[in-house]
């Protein structure tokens, strides 16, 4: 079920109603809803994967009982390891099994011995790579003695299938999220009220923003050979906004709708196109998956301590990884090591932790260094988003070669170049927005409460009519497919 | 939680009753096929594909036939000769009587399918488009065809009824003629003309004849018998166009041998090819829309 479709929006309400006026008096029915409601919500996509998210939830609760009874440090590594390449295994297969077929047989015939092996027509089971991570995070956890197992079977379910976060995250951490299972929720006004206007901003950046820039970075990037430099520069910056508010968007409306049931998610971005430097921008983009990352792989692998080496080798790992995760694709990889080849003169320098507040806080302006800086580093991020999107390695380079040859200096030109002017007004709108929000949760969090009522309430009416009538062609969410 | 159900609905309410106020005000403007699908069920159509949805006038064959003659023709990726146009034909006619008149335009391209398999009627293109995806063709205004496909353009109802700059060279009448109004200069009908051979010229090569669409073309005929007179027509097109068409199906004729003694009769014009403008080789400009017409009329007038 897609949050922006006919179905979520009679889904949601009836959700709603029977978890607040039917199962409000028993926790554990209110859960038993909640999982319920994932289970259709998930299984609204194709029913059939639904058994491999159960089959995760029994053994990452079974593993974690077994490591609350095992005291003995080797038979809790075999559990531990079990969880890992069971849920590893499900993503490796349905992710990459075709990948490194593929590569396997490019290997062969480069070394002259040319083999033909069958590849299968996998379906990769929507949201795979965001719920494994989640019931990993909770069995590492378990294992590191940072937080106690779970007895209660239903409150786990509900946290490895939670439907606002199941398929594009945040990816929660079980320390943070299966706890407010525990709790008896109460309904809160305010906080009901603000995730209603998060799913409004959400909205807004997901049918608004990211499927009107999805119109024209799909036609400049699916036929980047016919257009200028200048052009492909205007596709890049599309795909730049689009895979913002795509993501972000989706991140907002699972909060906002998190907030309608009393639960609190992670923020997952935090206005990273104010980024400024690279470090900053890693520390602000799918914060969910990068302090995963930093968590389960970097620390483990000795972090930034060590020697120079050390630490070229696990930020490449690191970046590298996570490149990988979003796809089954070279570039993906490339992607993931041109953001760590952006990332390292920071870390040895140690200036990766010079911009941790927020870019003019209280100001409305910032200072022209910071502009420059700003400027600099979403200038880098667009370059890499560039491997991000293009169909393949190939395509990216002569991609930036058209941008780098003289036609750079021409004037953009593509099909429905007016129509794209639209667009564009909405993203300068888009960014004003953000930037006067950029120190709450989401720009819209405080965007108005001091204002008169009526205006208020037009805004949110100008949102909503924008949304229904101004929303670009359906898309379906870029992180479906991670 | 009482307040906040109320604002929820209450807010709810505004906003989707002020969508769909935007939506009843799509007209003509609002896209080539709107008004096909908000009109009641009809007596007498014009069938095929966007040669006769821009070539055929449907005022002149009610003047000259004294009939209530609607356009119900789209384009050849929406309407070519199949299921989904057959039920929407049906959906579309006035039961009751046989007052009817029918013509059926055809060409190679509305029997034929750009599906490896032909007969593969699971992936017609025209299944997921608006003749496949709108059941109620006789509403005004019809909510179900704007929201399936319009999505994605909604403003754009207002704005082509209003701001003279996005209108457009085209409108879509009442009686279902798609009108289009573009500059005819020598040089420009040429540039459109190679465009439109060179992409008709790349598409025959995907293009094959369908068995299911002669089918369904037969069993639209027989289903249209029911309700009035059956006419075949071929309409003219530029001659570099012709060349293509009879590549793609060189026996095109006669294909139709069998099919033409269960009509009225058959009107092949593209011996008048050269007879008519055109307005990028495929499409009769508006005033060659009005002799043609006339020329069909009098030919069924005269049956």
């Amino acid at each position: 079920m897609l949050f922006n479709s006919i179905d979520f929006a009679i889904f949601l309400p009836i959700v709603f109603i029977l978890y607040w006026f039917v199962a409000n008096k028993n926790l554990k029915l209110q859960n038993l809803l909640i999982v319920a409601a994932s289970y259709l919500f998930y299984g609204w996509w194709d029913w059939r994967f639904l058994s491999l998210i159960i089959f995760s939830t029994i053994i990452d609760y079974s593993v974690g009982r077994m490591l609350e009874r095992k005291k003995n440090q080797i038979n809790r590594k075999v559990l531990l390891w079990i969880s890992i390449l069971v849920n590893l295994g499900f993503l490796g297969f349905f992710k990459y099994y075709n990948f490194f077929l593929d590569n396997l047989v490019t290997a062969f015939n480069f070394l002259g011995h040319p083999i033909n092996p069958q590849g299968l027509n996998i379906i990769l089971p929507v949201g795979i790579s965001f719920y494994t991570f989640q019931t990993l995070s909770y069995t590492i956890d378990v294992y590191k003695r940072k937080m106690k197992p779970t007895k209660d079977y239903i409150a786990f379910s509900a946290f490895v299938s939670f439907f606002p976060q199941l398929v594009a995250g945040p990816i929660e951490r079980a320390t943070n999220l299966l706890p407010q299972f525990y709790k008896k929720r109460t309904f809160e006004y305010s906080k009901s009220v603000d995730g209603i206007r998060q799913i409004l901003w959400g909205l807004f950046k997901k049918v608004v923003i990211a499927d009107n820039c999805a119109e024209y970075a799909n036609l400049i990037f699916n036929n980047s050979g016919d257009y200028s430099g200048s052009t492909l520069v205007l596709g890049a910056l599309f795909f730049t906004f689009q895979i913002y508010g795509d993501f972000s968007g989706y991140s907002d409306i699972a909060i906002g709708t998190s907030r309608l049931f009393g639960f609190n998610l992670m923020q997952n971005f935090n206005y990273p196109y104010f980024s400024r430097d690279i470090a900053e921008f890693w520390r602000r983009w799918h914060i969910s998956l990068s302090t995963w990352f930093r968590d389960y792989l970097y620390i483990p692998l000795g972090g930034s301590r060590g020697g120079t080496w050390m630490k070229v080798r696990n930020t490449f790992i690191i970046f590298i990884v996570s490149g990988f995760w979003h796809g089954a694709n070279w570039t993906f990889i490339v992607w993931g090591a041109l953001n760590a080849v952006y990332f390292l003169p920071l870390l040895l320098t140690k200036k990766n932790r010079n911009n941790l507040d927020i870019v003019a806080q209280g100001k409305f302006l910032p200072p022209i260094k910071e502009l420059l800086l700003m400027f600099l580093t979403f200038g880098l991020t667009v370059f890499a988003w560039v491997f991000f999107r293009a169909n393949n390695i190939g395509h990216a380079i002569s991609y930036i070669s058209e941008i780098l040859s003289p036609s750079l200096f021409t004037i953009p030109k593509f099909v429905s170049m007016e129509k794209a002017f639209m667009a564009i007004i909405f993203v300068v709108i888009f960014i004003l927005i953000e930037w006067k929000g950029r120190e709450e949760q989401f720009a819209l969090a405080s965007l108005g409460l001091k204002w008169r009522k009526p205006l208020r309430w037009t805004l949110y009416f100008m949102l909503a009519m924008t949304i229904l009538l101004f929303g670009g062609s359906k898309q379906e969410f870029i992180y479906f497919q991670f | 939680m009482r307040k906040f159900i109320f604002k929820i609905i209450a807010f709810s309410l505004i906003i989707i009753l002020c969508f769909f106020l935007v939506l009843s005000f799509a007209d003509g403007y609002t896209d080539d096929w709107y008004i096909k699908f908000t009109t009641p069920r009809q007596e007498s159509l014009i069938l095929g594909t966007s040669r006769a949805a821009q070539g055929l006038k449907p005022d002149v064959f009610n003047t000259i036939c004294n009939v209530n003659m609607f356009n119900f023709a789209f384009t050849i990726t929406q309407s070519p000769y199949g299921k989904t146009y057959f039920n929407s034909i049906k959906n579309k006619i006035k039961r009751g009587n046989r007052a009817g008149v029918f013509i059926l335009t055809i060409d190679p391209w509305s029997i034929s399918s750009i599906t490896e398999n032909p007969n593969d009627s699971v992936n017609f293109r025209e299944t997921s488009l608006c003749l496949g995806n709108t059941e109620n063709v006789n509403v005004n205004p019809n909510f179900e065809y704007l929201i399936n496909n319009l999505a994605g353009n909604y403003w754009e109802i207002i704005a082509r009824k209003y701001v003279k700059g996005v209108k457009g060279s085209k409108f879509l009448h009442k009686d279902g003629w798609l009108e289009v109004s573009v500059p005819m200069d020598s040089a420009i009908v040429n540039k459109r003309i190679n465009e439109k051979v060179n992409g008709y010229a790349q598409s025959s090569k995907h293009y094959h004849y369908s068995t299911l669409r002669m089918h369904y073309l037969k069993k639209t005929i027989d289903f249209l018998n029911n309700y009035g007179d059956v006419y075949l027509v071929r309409l003219p097109m530029h001659p570099r166009l012709m060349e293509i068409d009879n590549d793609l199906m060189p026996d095109f004729n006669d294909k139709f041998a069998d099919l033409i003694p269960t009509t009225k009769g058959y009107f092949d014009m593209t011996s008048l090819n050269g007879e008519f403008s055109y307005t990028d080789g495929n499409h009769l400009h508006k005033s060659s829309s009005k002799i043609v017409s006339e020329k069909i009329a009098k030919w069924i007038n005269a049956k």
